[in-house]
């Protein structure tokens, strides 16, 4: 599972929930293309929670 | 183009009148990093069961597997005398007498980025050929199988070898026309993926010998490692080099082979220092502090983060517990951590640091 977070520079992140490990949107960086796949797939994620992490 | 000339001596072998840039120049002509197994930054020498498949051990090595826990990676594991020239191997034990059935796979394998092999020219009518060498050691004999794939994994070379004595090393070498066909990467993806089968279905096994567009992982009829309860399958001496025949293990620095590990994963940790300081930075707010970590080299992409461990913020003369880790900002050169506190001041100078603790590390993966 995924969750978006929100960051202090107004930019998001992705946080995978099962070992807490923040993925950034870099379409090269392999944990963000199984984050899209995710979201190919049917996936929604966590949404942010308001505010900044 | 007219290439220079050059004579380069190596270990074990000698090679005069090479042409520079046709392949197997002495410097950086294996393109596998990390083949004589010496970096671990994830374990430091311990084992680890792969429970997911593409599981990084060793730097630079995956585990690939269909079904968890058959089988686990270490260091050194068993702790048998390496081959002559070498203080470390990948060491892999079965873990159970695991019936592989047609869809299963079990392997090990390192990709290699796109481009580390742009001058291999493979999909093209001028693709190199390489030879693949290695020096392996098993609880089994047999003929064994492992391959070559591309990104997609949709065009594989499945090749074996063999293993005629128990617990013995045993060099192998194989050469591999470079393929004609295919699509294959050569920018900062995955390039060429290299892999040894440790147990592997009818549907990921294919002929030896040839190039095909399927989805190999290894040669049919190959011998299963996970197959037998403690089987052990150990390698090292891995490379990949341009030209029709091995030439000897290309040893490089220590310090130059974790360098290029680290473009891939940078994983700092406490274990010399329970205050070690990451990152410096400054308080944001009262709950906030951020510190900026500037990586060793430059990482392929903007990596995943992750920490493990317990860390302060350290600002004036305060020291702030932080609760909890996160990525704030990134990219491939630098990164900047945000350390949840209690009680900081706004605008203080501040360091990222263990918490008294051997064991507090941070995670950058930029993996393949």
């Amino acid at each position: 599972m995924y969750k978006l977070i929100n960051t202090t520079f107004g930019n998001q992140i992705v946080v995978r929930t099962n070992d807490n490990a923040y993925i950034p949107m870099d379409e090269a960086n392999t944990d963000y293309q199984a984050y899209l796949k995710f979201l190919a797939d049917g996936g929604t994620p966590l949404p942010a929670d308001e505010g900044a992490a | 183009m007219a290439y220079g000339l050059i004579n380069a001596d190596q270990i074990g072998t000698s090679v005069a009148n090479t042409s520079l840039g046709a392949g197997n120049a002495s410097l950086m002509k294996n393109r596998i990093i990390n083949g004589a197994m010496v970096i671990d930054q994830r374990n430091a020498g311990a084992s680890v069961t792969p429970t997911a498949t593409n599981t990084y051990t060793l730097d630079r090595w995956q585990a690939q597997l269909s079904v968890s826990s058959k089988y686990s990676v270490q260091q050194n594991a068993g702790s048998v005398t390496p081959p002559a020239g070498f203080t470390n191997y990948l060491g892999v034990t079965s873990l159970a007498a695991t019936s592989v059935g047609s869809t299963d796979y079990y392997a090990i394998r390192q990709q290699i980025e796109g481009f580390n092999i742009a001058d291999l020219g493979w999909g093209t009518a001028n693709a190199k050929t390489v030879t693949l060498s290695f020096q392996v050691y098993s609880s089994l004999t047999g003929t064994f199988g492992g391959y070559l794939n591309n990104a997609s994994d949709a065009y594989a070379y499945p090749f074996t070898y063999s293993i005629s004595v128990a617990n013995t090393w045993t060099s192998i070498s194989i050469t591999i026309a470079g393929p004609t066909s295919g699509t294959w990467n050569t920018t900062s993806g995955q390039g060429i993926k290299v892999g040894f089968g440790l147990g592997v279905g009818s549907t990921y096994s294919g002929t030896a010998g040839s190039w095909s567009a399927n989805n190999y992982l290894s040669a049919t009829g190959a011998t299963s490692v996970v197959g037998t309860n403690g089987a052990t399958f150990y390698i090292t001496g891995v490379q990949l080099e341009v030209g029709s025949s091995a030439t000897g293990f290309e040893y490089r620095q220590y310090g130059q082979e974790l360098a290029l590990c680290q473009r891939y994963a940078y994983i700092p940790n406490s274990s010399g220092n329970v205050y070690t300081t990451f990152a410096v930075g400054y308080v944001y707010n009262s709950t906030l502090g951020l510190a900026t970590i500037t990586f060793p080299v430059t990482m392929r992409v903007t990596p995943t983060f992750a920490s493990s461990g317990n860390f302060q913020i350290n600002a004036g003369s305060s020291t702030l517990n932080s609760s909890a880790l996160s990525l704030n900002q990134g990219s491939p050169y630098t990164a900047v951590i945000g350390a949840t506190i209690s009680g900081g001041t706004t605008g203080y100078g501040a360091s990222l640091s263990a918490q008294n603790t051997s064991s507090a590390l941070l995670t950058f993966s930029a993996e393949l």
